[in-house]
């Protein structure tokens, strides 16, 4: 399940659709609020990409791009993100999350800070699913094989 | 125009249902595999006709999008997972 | 505006055809690599004329050129996904059907 294809038609169509994945998941991020999409669904295509270059390429060629270690960091920054918001609103004088407040900092009506206060909490929460749907993708598939075991089959 | 797209999403529907007898009674698990992503074209194709009739179509192209790159990514792991493990 | 709407009636009849043909084949053929033949091919030109019927419904709006993006889409990643499928057939040693059988798979 780990090696490569061996596939000249589904690596060379990996490599076509991959970047277009990628952008069409920062679409859906990016446009939450008019239409369907947000958070979660953003990081749910964009976690596909990356299965999508497992499946192709082998786990050897994904790890040079983006290891386990790098998923796990890279959700510890979508929550930092997601909780440092709501904290900077609190510290602002507002409630937890209350976006309004953001205002002072930024010299945009409170409006308008609202619905950059959502796109932030967005972005973070996109990264969090990403970084989680990958590991547990990764962590299910190679169950019981050892990179000791890799490095003695070649 | 409303209505002949109505008759067509209910022609599809009863399309799917054939289709879905592949997808039961199949025997092994890859001609399981084929029937459903036929099925996954066919709601895609289903969505977008709904859009066209509730006069929304803006919101459900994403969703049709979407659709169709989960259903070629599901199809391809499976693929690939089946021929790894060695069994038809 | 009234060629427009016949353009459209004409390719989502082809496109109902083409699926009925399809879906035919996927219950009746007699092989596993012969169905397919009938569903990747099939559902795949279906599904092209469909979305090009419903493109041209639109006219020349930002909607019709999202259409055409999930029509191109469509057109690399179906048949690589119907190849997928069949090269892990032939890996797991799935027989053809032949006549010399006597017809019977």
């Amino acid at each position: 399940m780990i090696r490569d294809s061996q596939d000249v038609i589904v690596k060379t169509l990996s490599r076509l659709l991959v970047p277009f994945m990628v952008i069409y998941a920062l679409y859906v991020i990016m446009h939450g609020h008019h239409s369907p999409g947000g958070g979660f669904q953003g990081g749910v295509i964009l976690a596909a990409g990356f299965v999508l270059l497992v499946v192709s390429h082998g786990l050897e060629q994904t790890r040079k791009r983006l290891s386990e270690k790098a998923a796990g960091v890279l959700s510890s920054i979508g929550v930092f993100i997601y909780a440092g918001i709501g904290a900077l609103c609190l510290i602002l004088g507002g409630n937890y999350l209350d976006y309004g407040k953001l205002s002072k900092l930024l010299p945009v009506v409170p409006a308008e800070a609202r619905s950059l206060g959502i796109l932030g909490v967005e972005i973070g929460v996109a990264l969090a699913v990403m970084a989680v749907m990958f590991t547990i993708f990764l962590v299910i598939f190679t169950v019981g094989e050892f990179p000791e075991d890799d490095r003695s089959e070649k | 125009m409303i209505d002949f797209f109505l008759i067509l999403s209910v022609g599809m529907c009863v399309l799917v249902l054939f289709c879905l007898y592949r997808g039961t009674f199949g025997p092994g698990v890859l001609n399981r595999a084929a029937g459903i992503s036929a099925i996954g074209t066919k709601t895609l194709i289903i969505l977008l006709l709904m859009g066209v009739i509730y006069d929304r179509i803006d919101m459900f192209i994403d969703i049709s999008m979407a659709y169709a790159l989960l259903n070629f990514i599901g199809t391809v792991v499976l693929a690939k997972y089946i021929e790894t493990t060695g069994e038809a | 505006m009234i060629v427009k709407d016949v353009i459209c009636i004409l390719f989502m009849l082809g496109s109902f055809f083409l699926f009925t043909t399809a879906t035919l084949g996927l219950l009746r053929l007699p092989d596993f690599f012969t169905r397919l033949h009938a569903t990747g091919k099939g559902d795949t030109l279906a599904a092209l004329w469909s979305l090009a019927g419903l493109a041209v419904y639109h006219g020349f709006t930002l909607t019709s050129a999202k259409i055409l993006f999930i029509a191109v889409f469509l057109f690399l990643a179906q048949p690589t996904a119907t190849h997928a499928i069949s090269r892990a057939a032939f890996r797991c040693k799935v027989q053809p059907w032949t006549l010399a059988k006597g017809g019977e798979k």
